[in-house]
């Protein structure tokens, strides 16, 4: 139905022209959804957006796009406008900012409708609510005369994909739909987009990087690499047998948790509570927190952000802290970096109380330079106008009262930190926007770890980052940990990459822990009703188990 | 300034508690107009070590008459008790008398404001229909010919003074041309002066050319910023024609903040009228003031001061409740 020949786009830059991408073909048929994969710079967005000519202006673009046997590349931009959101519509990855904050839900969706001259405006508005209803969204009528900032990402999401549906376009792009959403959520958006393919035989071109996703929702499959198709075929095949060594590559770097009750011993070397390196009790946890809370006002009213959270890290020990956005997983970072203010409760950094009643002033500032950090944005959290070098000495200096040293000391200080996490010592004297957001992540880890820190906090470090990067981000942090045996609090929501590092795992929900033990006990065997809702939403990149998987998410739903 | 109308938007939008937050702000403004009231006090007593007697009588006044006038009229206090007096007076509408128009300052103020009101509102109008569609043809057009002409156009009027500008405009129209006169209509109601438009021509230009300056580089890049967001391309996808998108989408979500510049725009119009009212002979406040500062007819000049604080306060108060208004997110709690 859509096909691409020969695609090509190039993208005119300061630094000369940059192939996006170099010659594809695609097909996609009636009433499949194919997945176009690959990670971040392989042009599959690019693809996507070319379809409807949303490019950039600085963007060139070459080669053929058919409709049903309609060339689409030499449409002018009036007729392009007929077809956008008539025959193919798109849906886009950030959710929260998709939808004008100033325009009505309901006269968003019934504008899709009248562009293309379909109904009275009294009718548009009643299919709008028909959709908002059809796309599951709990009290159509109200929503409709509502605001996108009364709604969720989820529920937004579902309002761009209402949108997508309004006029029953063959084909349906959607780049990224999910990523920018929860796992539970996810799951819900992907039943959506399924249950819509096969009920009204809609086509769906589904743009992502996740290969869980790929595996839940695809039929066939195409894998993208630097602008070129490396690899195309049905789910089956691409996922449980790739040919191109690049697939392959990309499949091993996703972490997966180990099918339920299987058990696999952890990486690294578990350490029961309070046990330190060689069995040696160690009566004083490095991180301790007794009924902690955090509240924020806001409009008068208060929101618990963490309520009443006792937990105990022990030296050397890594936790996993799991949980989806407003679980309060960061806020228990932030206050434990004393970033955020608790309303009540006790925090103790190795064995010393904080705050109130406790360690204040110069004191407590000492105390937290023995806790490193790291956070999830590599880009923003580097001063674009400090190179390398002085954002990784800048704790050395600021600690200086403490560890005095000279700045030849400092630079060379700098050198075996940038060596620690594999990057050559000449780096020290490049800028952040020379360096990739690998890179530039491990340069967040040199500079958490240039105190030698007795406690990392690591705020989901690695999910802005690619696969096969995240992979070696975290080979660096495993082997760092290993050498310098400091204890970490590892914040995510990338279950398998949790599995994979901690020795502990807690789950957090509405500000809560609701369950706390060792990794295998809580990510495999979960006790926990949330705990088992989150597990079973995480999809795994197998298609075979996934649709079991499913299977029995969906039986469990409708038993509950 | 724009900074600030930045951090009002933010601070507004924020969502929550707006109600609040214009309670906090009426309360911040009753403050700064006291503490402006205390400044006007205290300069009332610098510029006249005497106290106002001898603005009053006369350099050649005795030391017997200037005392006998205090003691009648009170100025023989302590300070203190003045500025209550002074405050007291204030809160009726009581501003003192000049000390050359022989009447009251309120009096004198009262009958010119409603004049240099009426010709800010009409350059402020005149300023909107021009800089708002121009702000957005730039942004659309960026980087390319009209935005680059327009860019240049706004620089040069922006850095020329507008008294300068005003000077040209006089020469070109007034006297080259022969199209408008280069006087302001006189007279003692806004019906008189708007009874001949064609001498209000040039006043509202030069008073409009510089806000035009400013407010269409202000819409440009607040349609610029709006041009990037996401739920355009959503527009696009549905099939939105672009002119549509830009009208529907783009301009609302770009004037909210242009909007709420606008009342910390207030205070900038009324220095700017005592330059375009002196240049053109216009009979409103700003020429009072222009005058008063050259006779040292200080109640006057301090009325003004206060006449315009209170401007400053409640332009930035309405600029905060439109924001407000204007914002979804907020809308709902004033309803």
């Amino acid at each position: 139905m859509l096909r691409i020949r020969d695609l090509a786009v190039t993208f005119r830059t300061d630094d000369g022209p940059v192939e996006a991408v170099r010659g594809i073909d695609l097909d996609v048929r009636r009433g499949e959804v194919l997945a176009l994969v690959g990670e971040s710079g392989s042009g599959k967005s690019v693809t996507a957006m070319a379809v409807l000519s949303l490019l950039p202006a600085t963007a060139t673009r070459t080669g053929s796009i058919e409709l049903d046997g309609r060339e689409l590349t030499t449409l002018g931009e009036h007729e392009l406008n007929g077809v956008r959101g008539k025959e193919i519509s798109m849906v886009f990855q950030e959710p929260m900012t998709a939808l004008n904050p100033s325009m009505r839900i309901g006269d968003q969706i019934a504008e899709a409708l009248l562009n293309h001259g379909v109904g009275t405006k009294q009718e548009a508005a009643r299919r709008a609510v028909e959709l908002l209803a059809r796309v599951g969204i709990p009290e159509p009528e109200r929503r409709a005369a509502g605001y996108a900032h009364e709604m969720s990402g989820g529920q937004r999401q579902r309002v761009v994909i209402a949108i997508a549906l309004a006029c029953e376009p063959k084909l349906i792009i959607a780049d990224e739909p999910t990523t920018a959403l929860d796992v539970t959520v996810q799951a819900e958006i992907l039943d959506l987009i399924r249950e819509l393919a096969h009920s009204s035989g809609t086509s769906f071109l589904l743009v992502t990087h996740n290969m869980g996703v790929v595996a839940d929702i695809a039929d066939r499959v195409a894998v993208m690499y630097r602008g070129e198709m490396v690899e195309h075929g049905t789910a089956m095949q691409v996922l449980r047998e790739p040919t191109a060594d690049y697939t392959k590559r990309l499949l091993d770097a996703v972490p997966r948790l180990p099918e339920g009750g299987e058990t696999v011993p952890p990486a690294g070397e578990p350490e029961p509570d309070g046990t330190g390196p060689g069995g040696v009790a160690l009566p004083v946890p490095v991180l301790s927190l007794r009924e902690s809370s955090v509240t924020y006002r806001k409009a008068g009213k208060s929101f618990t952000a963490l309520d009443q959270v006792s937990i105990d890290i022990a030296a050397g020990e890594i936790l996993g802290l799991v949980g989806e956005s407003g679980s309060g997983k960061s806020t228990l970072g932030k206050v434990a970096l004393g970033l955020a203010p608790t309303s009540g409760g006790e925090l103790r950094l190795f064995g010393e109380k904080l705050g109130r009643g406790g360690l204040r002033g110069r004191a407590e500032r000492r105390l937290r330079g023995r806790v490193g950090a790291i956070f999830q944005d590599p880009g923003s959290s580097l001063d674009p106008r400090t190179t390398v070098g002085e954002a990784i000495a800048e704790p050395l200096v600021v600690h200086r009262a403490v560890r005095p040293m000279s700045g030849r000391d400092r630079a060379a200080r700098v050198r075996e930190l940038l060596e620690a996490v594999e990057l050559p010592a000449s780096y020290a004297s490049r800028f952040p926007h020379e360096l990739s957001g690998g890179q530039r992540q491990r340069i967040g880890l040199a500079r958490a770890i240039a105190l030698e820190p007795e406690l990392i906090i690591a705020d989901e470090p690695t999910s802005a980052l690619d696969v096969s990067v995240q992979a070696a981000v975290l080979r660096v942090l495993r082997e760092l940990q290993e050498r310098m045996d400091f204890a970490c609090l590892f914040i995510s929501h990338d279950l398998a990459v949790v599995h994979e590092f901690s020795h502990r795992v807690a789950v957090m929900h509405e500000g809560r822990i609701v369950e706390l033990g060792a990794t295998d006990d809580v990510l495999l065997r979960p006790q926990h009703p949330y705990s088992q809702r989150l597990l079973a939403s995480v999809p795994v990149p197998d298609p075979v188990a996934q649709r079991e998987r499913r299977v029995a998410r969906l039986a469990a739903r409708s038993a509950a | 300034m724009v900074e600030a109308a930045r951090t009002a938007v933010r601070t507004a939008s924020g969502g929550a508690g707006i109600l609040r937050f214009l309670g906090r702000r009426l309360v911040q403004g009753v403050i700064v107009i006291l503490i402006v009231t205390l400044i006007v006090f205290a300069l009332l007593h610098l510029a006249m070590p005497q106290g106002p007697a001898q603005g009053i009588l006369g350099m050649q006044a005795t030391q017997e008459q200037i005392d006998a006038f205090n003691r009648a009229n009170g100025f023989d206090r302590p300070l203190w008790q003045q500025y209550f007096t002074f405050l007291s007076q204030i809160a009726v509408g009581d501003l003192g008398d000049s000390f050359k128009l022989n009447r009251p300052v309120a009096d004198a103020i009262g009958q010119r404001l409603p004049k240099t009101l009426v010709l800010a509102l009409i350059s402020m109008a005149v300023a909107l229909i021009v800089a708002i569609p121009m702000g957005i043809y730039q942004a659309v057009r960026r980087g390319k010919t009209g935005d680059y002409v327009f860019t240049t156009m706004n620089f040069i009027i922006y850095s020329t003074p507008s008294f300068f500008l005003g000077l040209v405009l006089v020469i070109v129209f007034a006297q080259w041309l022969h199209l408008v006169p280069a006087l302001a209509p006189q007279g003692d109601t806004v019906a008189q002066v708007l009874a001949k438009p064609a001498g209000l021509v040039l006043p509202v230009a030069t008073a409009a050319l510089g806000i035009i300056a400013t407010i269409s580089r202000y819409m440009r890049s607040a349609t610029i910023d709006n041009l990037s967001e996401d739920y355009v391309r959503t527009a696009r996808a549905k099939g939105t024609p672009m002119p549509v998108v830009i009208r529907r989408h783009v301009v609302r979500n770009s004037l909210t903040p242009v909007i709420a510049m606008l009342g910390y725009y207030l205070p900038v119009m009324f220095g700017g009228m005592i330059v375009v009212e002196s240049l053109f002979n216009y009979p409103g406040m700003g020429l009072l003031f222009w005058t008063s500062a050259q006779t040292g007819d200080y109640p006057v000049l301090l009325g003004c001061v206060l006449v315009i604080a209170v401007a400053t306060v409640v332009g930035s108060i309405l600029a905060d409740l439109v924001q407000a208004l204007l914002n979804p997110r907020t809308r709902g709690e004033l309803a």
